[in-house]
């Protein structure tokens, strides 16, 4: 029973069932009231014009006497009735009246003011009675009687007359009119709903089909994608969106993949270093000198693989929850100098000169990734130079943007790399192995901070010309109106 | 025996160089797919240990160029361990591939079964009348009894007795037991040959004069 009512196709057949059936309910009642009110009607014309015809031959009867211009008084009206007993005086169709025995037939009687019948047909029913007074003179009212349909007219001085009928074989002939519609009806509704249910196939299946390819999807070919016959109907938007997310889905699972793929390509050789040197130094004994080299090494390659992980938790922190970043008002100038002050050995041992020009701008911003951003960029124009050039950097704020300029006067980089130079792991020699705790990460955590902050990490270079770099986030007011 | 190893990343390499000279063989090395490349065309060695990340151009290229001159054994050290890298590899023309980290016994254990291959040999252990040479554990006996032999001149042994049958010329037995860093000095190989008599039984090594050494 659940699924039924789990199910939009059974909904659907439901409901449409219960409503064509109230339309053919209704349809069915309302023929049946109009074949019955018409019947009825028809009826009552038929009892009016027997009797007005039956009046007519009974005033062109002719009569012992003959008073014209006088109307008629009651006794002579009376006469005229009781000489009422030969059926050939009438014309065919009123013949019945006199026949006891023609039930089925139109009857009459009248009576005067006074209540005394002045005529009953032979085939009156026993049960006639004299009726009431009619309220008005001329129309006839019409009335059931049990199985008989009479109607009851006035006339002058309280004289009364009520034709009537056994209508049963009409309610009869009615009922089964009843049922012929109710049969109908019914075989109505039934091809109602074989064809509601045909045609909720029909509009189901492309539903059907969209919901298993997505979970086809969803199980783990993510490659897959709806197919869509009709692009411009709703189930074609539907299947558009659900194709949309699914890009996304893949290309995120396969960012993923590769990123996974990579860290542990970049932490396979100095783990092999590791096991190598300590494999090395487990075979023999050794001068203690040896061990220190040997260990001394191990430290090395450890220490690259830490400063691999720290910047892959960087970057995964960057990556996580936004609602977890911190945001302070920060002068980007202050976050800088400080940068530069721990810098400064650095640059010294590789013969690099530093100049700085920082003006205090302001940006909202996470406190302890301003000074990674900052450092990542110093630190590779520092190292990306041979010694006696020099790295400039500059802090001002422009635009509504508090901006960060780290120039060099380095090798430069070629057109082709810059696409790409952003991405995790991108070297731009990319057999260049992570000496001297060269991660590969640099620039992708600055682009990550960059993104978290709405704001913007570019690069200018060319061959033998140097790089700049420029930093930019949404400076104080800004950023925090947004 | 003498080997190269072609690996970028200094400390790797320095690693693995220290390490093949602890097993007694003469290692010569190089930093990139060029340098590396042009060292293997120039010599002959007994077997190369490439890496497949390598600057100017990559392993599998350096293998590309090499095969076409050279039948050097080739073992791929690399840290791509995709399936499809792997076959990329091999059909390349490497003869096997390790990928990084690898367990250094099983690296000297592929090593030893390259030359042993390359040498048209099928076990580890080689015996010539009462003399037994276990390549494996580097070690010879005589009679039975282990003897004790410099690495050098269990090198030289070994290098003879997996080319028993052919004569092996003085320039090849340099070429094959000391590295480009050593000094070679003719003298040398003469007291090796003669200290190996000494343990092994005159007859041992037989002398060719002007062409070389043999075991027979």
């Amino acid at each position: 029973m659940n699924r039924v009512f789990h199910s939009v196709r059974w909904r659907l057949q439901i409901w449409h069932a219960l409503i064509l059936m109230g339309v053919i309910v209704a349809l069915c009642m309302l023929a049946f009231r109009l074949a019955a009110d018409d019947r009825r009607e028809r009826i009552d014309r038929e009892l009016e014009s027997f009797e007005r015809a039956f009046m007519k031959s009974f005033w062109e009867m002719p009569s012992r006497k003959t008073q014209d211009d006088h109307p008629p008084t009651n006794p002579s009206i009376r006469d005229r009735f009781m000489a009422l007993n030969d059926a050939t005086q009438f014309p065919l169709e009123m013949r019945d009246l006199f026949d006891p025995e023609a039930a089925e037939s139109t009857y009459l009687a009248y009576w005067d003011g006074e209540g005394q019948a002045l005529f009953r047909s032979a085939n009156a029913p026993d049960s006639l009675q004299i009726p009431s007074l009619p309220e008005s003179d001329s129309d006839p009212k019409a009335r059931m009687r049990g199985d008989f349909r009479e109607l009851v007219h006035g006339g002058p001085r309280g004289f009364r007359g009520v034709v009537g009928r056994d209508i049963s074989a009409d309610r009869a002939a009615l009922r089964r009119l009843g049922w012929q519609i109710t049969g109908s009806g019914v075989l109505l509704w039934f091809l109602g709903l074989l064809g509601g249910w045909w045609l909720a196939g029909r509009a189901i299946k492309p539903i059907a089909a969209i919901s298993q390819t997505a979970s086809r999807i969803a199980g783990g070919n993510v490659s897959e994608r709806i197919d869509i016959a009709n692009t411009a109907d709703e189930l074609g938007q539907l299947s558009h969106t659900l194709n949309d997310t699914f890009e996304r889905l893949e290309s995120a699972i396969s960012r993923q993949r590769e990123f996974t793929a990579d860290a542990s390509h970049e932490l396979r050789t100095p783990l092999t270093i590791v096991l190598s040197e300590i494999s090395r130094g487990l075979k023999r004994e050794r001068e203690p000198a040896e061990y220190r080299e040997i260990l001394t090494n191990c430290s090395h390659a450890a220490s690259r693989m830490r400063s691999l992980v720290e910047g892959l938790l960087v970057l995964a922190r960057q990556d996580g929850d936004p609602r977890n970043r911190p945001r302070e008002s920060i002068d980007l100038a202050a976050a800088t100098s400080e940068t530069l002050e721990m810098l400064k050995p650095l640059a010294t041992r590789h013969g690099i000169t530093l100049r700085s020009d920082l003006q205090p701008s302001f940006c909202s911003a996470d406190p302890q990734a301003i000074p990674i951003a900052a450092a990542n960029l110093i630190t590779n124009a520092i190292v990306h130079q041979a010694s006696g050039g020099s790295v400039t950097v500059r802090v001002f704020a422009s635009e509504g943007q508090a901006v960060l300029e780290v120039a060099d006067t380095g090798p430069g980089i070629a057109p082709e790399h810059l696409p790409r130079l952003f991405d995790r792991f991108y070297r731009i020699d990319p057999a260049r192995g992570s000496d001297g705790g060269h991660t590969g990460l640099g620039l992708a955590i600055v682009r990550a901070i960059a993104e978290n902050h709405q704001g913007s990490i570019t690069v200018e270079s060319s061959v033998g010309a140097g790089s700049t770099f420029r930093f930019s986030v949404p400076s104080g007011e800004s950023a925090l109106r947004a | 025996m003498r080997l190269l190893v072609i690996e970028d990343d200094p400390l790797l390499l320095r690693s693995l160089a220290a390490t093949l000279r602890e097993e007694n063989y003469a290692v010569d090395t190089a930093v990139d797919g060029a340098d590396g490349l042009f060292k293997a065309t120039s010599a002959d060695y007994d077997c190369i240990i490439l890496d497949g990340m390598l600057p100017v151009f990559d392993g599998w290229e350096l293998l590309r160029r090499l095969r076409p001159v050279k039948a050097t054994p080739v073992l791929m050290l690399t840290a791509r361990d995709a399936v499809p890298d792997r076959i990329r590899g091999l059909d390349a023309g490497a003869d096997d591939y390790l990928t990084k980290p690898f367990d250094g016994e099983e690296l000297l254990a592929r090593i030893r079964a390259l030359i042993r291959r390359s040498s048209g040999l099928a076990t580890s252990v080689i015996g010539i009348g009462v003399v037994s040479i276990d390549t494996g554990s580097r070690s010879v006996s005589h009679h039975g009894r282990e003897v004790s032999l410099t690495a050098r001149e269990y090198s030289l042994v070994e290098y003879l007795a997996l080319h028993r049958g052919k004569v092996v010329s003085r320039t090849e037995l340099y070429e094959h037991l000391f590295d480009e860093d050593d000094d070679t000095l003719s003298n040398l190989l003469d007291v090796h040959v003669s200290n190996v008599r000494k343990k092994l039984g005159p007859d041992f090594i037989t002398t060719r004069r002007g062409h070389g050494y043999l075991i027979e």
